[in-house]
């Protein structure tokens, strides 16, 4: 050789794939099934973000200059989740938007002990409490009470209220009024004055905002991540053949949902960059996939006579050291961020690293492997079915 | 070297500069401080000789913020639609039960649907038992004699509000879309408001103006036999000018004036319309003295705005029309739409317009009412305005056409005529929207963050340039001078199509170029392993190159299967990252391949040729 050059992977190295793919699949069916349960909302769920969740989001005044990156801080602190802190109008009115995940103060225990105590006053129609809007409990009335008399009977139960707003019943004759809790608004205002006294924080208005992905985009992207899956499926079979196809359909659901249990285990903030994450392991993953099917294609055809388990073997040792130095390659550009990196994007690039190495791993023990269990099954049928004189699954084996 | 490689060195050479071109805009932006980069200073420092400087990459919210519009959604008015459709819905049910009633209307405030008849208890009860009515309304009573009021439900009516808002959120959401403002952040608040940031958004009285409008769309048969409107030629003025056209100014509380039109039968009549030089002046005088003429259950009056093209300064008024109170066709029926030039011929010829076609079931409602209404004249009404009102000349069923009113630049009418189909395509506000908010917000993330966040990435790069040079050598080298070439290209398309970076986008753009060394790698080690065979370094270049070829190609396409879905189906963040994607690999297939490739086979044109893989 005329230049001296080193293979990370030592060349010639063989490993047995095929062999071990029984332990794989029952490891890899174990971490995928955890995932999926655990992820399920009455196991244990997602941490959804504000993206998804809907938050709080309040408006504060300081009298003068602060630190935003302060404020934010103090607001985490405060035990409020995911903060971000966005000046609001000029900057000279030092004004700031502080959104947090969405946190309800009012315990289902509080909201029932209010509700009766307001059934024994009034006549009331109806009530509802909703969790995901927040600290608001609605009330209907026949014959209502007029708001100050409501607020009265709402604080004899020890209950803070902040404010009762009438909402016109459109329904003839019924009134009805939201009564919205004080909590969160105080909780932050105290807070913020103890860390910012000569500033004289003020809060202005404390109120809910829904998720920026409502149900219907959370559908939409679920379901344009199948249609891409199936895409590449059907790409995939044509360009190879269609025994493959099912290796790259449960490799690629494989390394989504071990991405997404990064999320899951580790109960970090699911939001809408971890969809994207998702979406760039789904494309990412059947790359190097690909890299051992065409070696495995380009084997069938010099190596004429060898068991498909063997090529297979054989295939992915031979490109051993490319599938893993392109995902290496890849995660190197992500070991700054995940350094450097704070909050999303840390959650970025670790989950993309995750994603990386379970592709990685799926190509070598999931996708490949898969093949060949698809074709000992058609090898059996063909067994069982020995009397038959036709032979429809062989005439594509030589995989042109 | 072959011909061929010159043509490729050429196209790679041109390919850079072009990159380059295209990102004088941004260059220019992000020199400016922050403060002053969305302003005219920036369109004052880009010369003239660049790009269009509407073409520059963006930051996102959270890197630069941008504007905060919070819009009110009047869930009353929609309400108050709702229980006027139901009274004509119930009318027709009532006639098609043969039940007499008299009329059919609203009552309360507009909230309760109130049903004149000789037998107010055969209605309720075929209303209340019939149709499924009852699982929505109910009659509270409290009824003069001789009528009979419905109700929604309580559960009915509040369930509807939260449709509307949520309707007039992903209409909004369609709108910034279809303007192609990347990576907004759109949410429901409480008290039925919808909230948007904008990034760095310049013009917030155009994003006023887009998001505001409601886009209602109706069509409705002009009532040209009915003479109900005429009796105000006793109490209003003529107006001033010929039949060709009015004299301007027009006297002020408006006048009256004949329009000769055609009826169907043949003949022809002068029909009274009432004109006014401000809409709200002629808005007075339909209220105080034109509506106590007319039946409201039969007919309606509308305004509409005529343009005077006199001179170079633009004059117009504004003219009743009597049209028939029935909405025939509403804008929900609308499949797709665009500007156009009208191509008919006629005196309008070779003005902008917009283009629209119904869906299926719009085209059958369409071609029942211009069948039947043949020869009558057909008014377009959008967002109140009645924008034309032509003949039915013949039947119309899946495409139609808005004529728009003239006296204004070609530009300016086309830039409306897009306006139009842009909010008549992304759907009609269920209900009118109100901006109750407007200030301007500050990046999401801190300072620090941000300064963070890029230099990690740019940690990230270094790291993988390093290991190619580390590991391939001369090779590496050649592969990192094209991931550099990638970068470029990447930015350049992204900033031609003005794409919104934020920083987990800044994170994925890293993360692209990690990727696209994925097929430098393939081939480097395809060459090691044809060297490993023993052939020679030239023609181990030239088989690593033509076998790793499909295999780059197959793993490009794969991903780039699921961009293009991923495009089509997503909506707003989803759509940012898909683009990003896309605009990735094609550079880097192009790079990887064809720019590494005719750098390798310069150093390798000997037949002695050495090289460091």
């Amino acid at each position: 050789m005329q230049f001296k050059s080193f293979d990370i992977v030592p060349h010639g190295t063989k490993i047995d794939f095929v062999g071990k793919r029984h332990i794989a699949v029952v490891l890899s069916l174990i971490v995928n099934l955890a995932v999926i349960v655990w992820s399920l909302p009455f196991v244990h769920g997602l941490n959804l973000g504000v993206d998804f969740a809907g938050g709080t989001e309040m408006e504060i005044k300081f009298g003068k200059a602060v630190d935003p990156g302060q404020v934010r801080r103090t607001v985490e602190e405060l035990g409020f989740k995911g903060a971000s802190v966005q000046t609001y109008g000029p900057e000279q009115e030092h004004s700031y938007l502080i959104r947090v995940e969405r946190i309800t103060l009012l315990t289902e225990a509080e909201v029932a002990r209010v509700v009766d105590a307001v059934k024994a006053k009034f006549p009331v129609d109806s009530s509802s409490f909703n969790p995901e809007i927040g600290d608001k409990i609605d009330f209907q009335f026949k014959q209502p009470p007029t708001p100050a008399e409501l607020r009265a009977a709402v604080e004899a139960t020890g209950v803070k209220v902040r404010e009762v707003r009438e909402e016109q019943g459109l329904a003839a004759g019924s009134r009805s009024f939201a009564v919205i809790t004080q909590g969160i608004q105080e909780k932050v205002g105290t807070g913020l004055v103890a860390h910012f006294a000569e500033a004289a924080p003020e809060v202005r208005r404390v109120e809910y905002v829904g998720p920026a992905v409502g149900r219907e985009l959370q559908a939409q992207g679920f379901k344009a991540i199948l249609y891409a899956m199936a895409l590449i499926v059907v790409y995939v079979g044509l360009r190879f053949d269609f025994r493959f196809s099912p290796g790259v359909i449960i490799a690629l659901i494989h390394d989504a949902v071990v991405t997404l249990g990064y999320f899951a285990f580790s109960g970090r903030e699911f939001n809408l960059t971890s969809i994207a994450v998702i979406l760039t392991v789904v494309g990412y993953s059947v790359n190097d996939t690909v890299v051992v099917y065409d070696r495995i294609r380009e084997n069938q055809g010099k190596l004429r006579g060898r068991s498909l388990g063997e090529i297979v073997n054989l295939s992915i040792n031979e490109v051993l050291g490319r599938t893993f130095l392109t995902s290496f390659a890849t995660a190197l550009s992500l070991v700054g961020l995940l350094i450097f990196g704070v909050g999303t994007i840390f959650d970025f690039s670790m989950a993309m690293m995750v994603g990386i190495v379970s592709g990685t791993y799926s190509t070598w023990f999931i996708a490949a492997p898969m093949t060949i269990w698809l074709e000992e099954r058609a090898a059996r049928k063909k067994a069982a079915a020995a009397a038959a004189p036709v032979q429809p699954a062989q005439a594509r084996t030589a995989g042109k | 070297m072959e011909r061929s490689w010159y043509w490729r060195v050429g196209l790679i050479v041109a390919v850079a500069l072009l990159s380059v071109y295209e990102l004088v805009p941004s260059w220019f932006y992000f020199k400016l401080p922050p403060a002053e980069r969305n302003g005219d200073a920036y369109d004052r420092s880009v010369p003239h000789w660049a790009p269009d400087a509407k073409r520059h990459l963006n930051l996102g919210l959270d890197l630069q913020g941008g504007i905060h519009l919070a819009m009110g959604v009047d869930v009353d008015r929609a309400v108050k639609a709702k229980v006027a459709r139901r009274a004509d819905e119930i009318a027709d049910y009532l006639k098609s039960k043969s039940v007499p009633f008299t009329s059919a209307g609203t009552a309360v405030g507009g909230t309760q649907v109130e049903i004149q008849s000789p037998s107010p208890g055969e209605v309720k009860t075929t209303v209340l038992e019939g149709r499924g009515y009852a699982d929505e309304m109910y009659a509270p009573g409290g009824a003069p004699d001789g009528a009979v009021r419905f109700a929604f439900k309580d559960r009915v009516i509040s369930d509807f509000k939260a449709k509307s808002v949520e309707q007039a959120e992903k209409i909004i959401r369609n709108r910034v879309d279809a303007w192609g403002v990347s990576e907004p952040d759109i949410k429901r608040k409480a008290n039925n408001q919808i909230q948007i940031q904008l990034p760095g958004f310049k013009d917030p009285e155009k994003a006023k103006e887009l998001l505001g409008r409601t886009a209602q769309l109706e069509f409705k048969i002009t009532d040209d036999e009915n003479p109900a409107l005429d009796p105000i030629r006793n109490q209003l003025p003529q107006c001033p000018g010929t039949r060709a056209g009015l004299t301007l100014p027009l006297p002020e509380g408006g006048c009256w004036t004949g329009e000769p039109v055609e009826l169907p039968s043949g003949s022809s009549r002068v029909v009274t319309m009432v004109a006014a030089n401000t809409r709200p002046e002629l808005e007075k005088v339909i209220q105080a003295k034109l509506q106590p003429l007319i039946d409201p259950q039969k007919n309606a009056v509308a305004i509409g705005k005529v343009d005077v093209a006199a001179s170079a300064v633009k004059v117009s008024y504004y003219r009743t029309y009597l049209l028939r109170a029935k909405t025939e066709l509403t804008g929900d029926y609308i499949a797709d739409a665009r500007a156009g030039i009208d191509q008919s011929g006629g005196i309008s010829q070779g003005q902008p317009l917009v283009l629209f076609n119904m869906s299926p079931e719009g085209a059958r409602r369409m071609e029942k009412l211009t069948t039947e209404n043949m020869r009558r004249r057909m008014a377009t009404v959008l967002e109140d305005n009645v924008e034309t009102a032509p003949y039915i000349q013949g039947r119309i069923s899946s495409s139609g056409q808005i004529t728009l009113g003239r006296g204004r630049s070609q530009q300016e009418m086309f830039e409306e005529a897009n306006d139009i189909a842009r909010v008549l395509k992304a759907g009609a506000l269920p209900a009118p929207v109100t901006i109750t908010e407007e200030r301007t917000v500050g990046p999401t993330l801190g300072p620090e963050l941000v300064k963070k966040g890029t230099s990690a990435a740019l940690v990230g790069l270094a790291l993988v340039l390093l290991f190619m040079v580390a590991y391939y050598r001369a090779s590496g080298l050649i592969a990192d001078l094209a991931l550099v070439l990638n970068g470029l290209l990447v930015l350049a398309i992204m900033s031609m199509i003005g794409s919104t970076l934020t920083l987990p986008g800044i994170a994925g753009f890293v993360l692209t170029l990690g990727m696209a060394v994925d097929a430098n790698v393939l081939i480097n080690e395809r060459i090691r392993e044809e060297l490993r065979a023993g052939r020679t370094v030239r023609q181990s270049v030239q088989q690593g190159y033509e076998k790793v070829f499909w295999t780059i190609v197959d793993a490009h396409v794969t991903t780039l299967v699921a961009g293009v879905v991923l495009m089509q189906y997503g909506s707003g963040p989803v759509r940012g990252f898909a683009v990003t994607l896309i605009i990735g690999l094609v550079a880097s297939m192009f790079t990887s391949i064809v720019v590494t490739r005719a750098i390798m086979e310069y150093f390798t044109r000997h037949e002695s040729a050495r090289l460091s893989v």
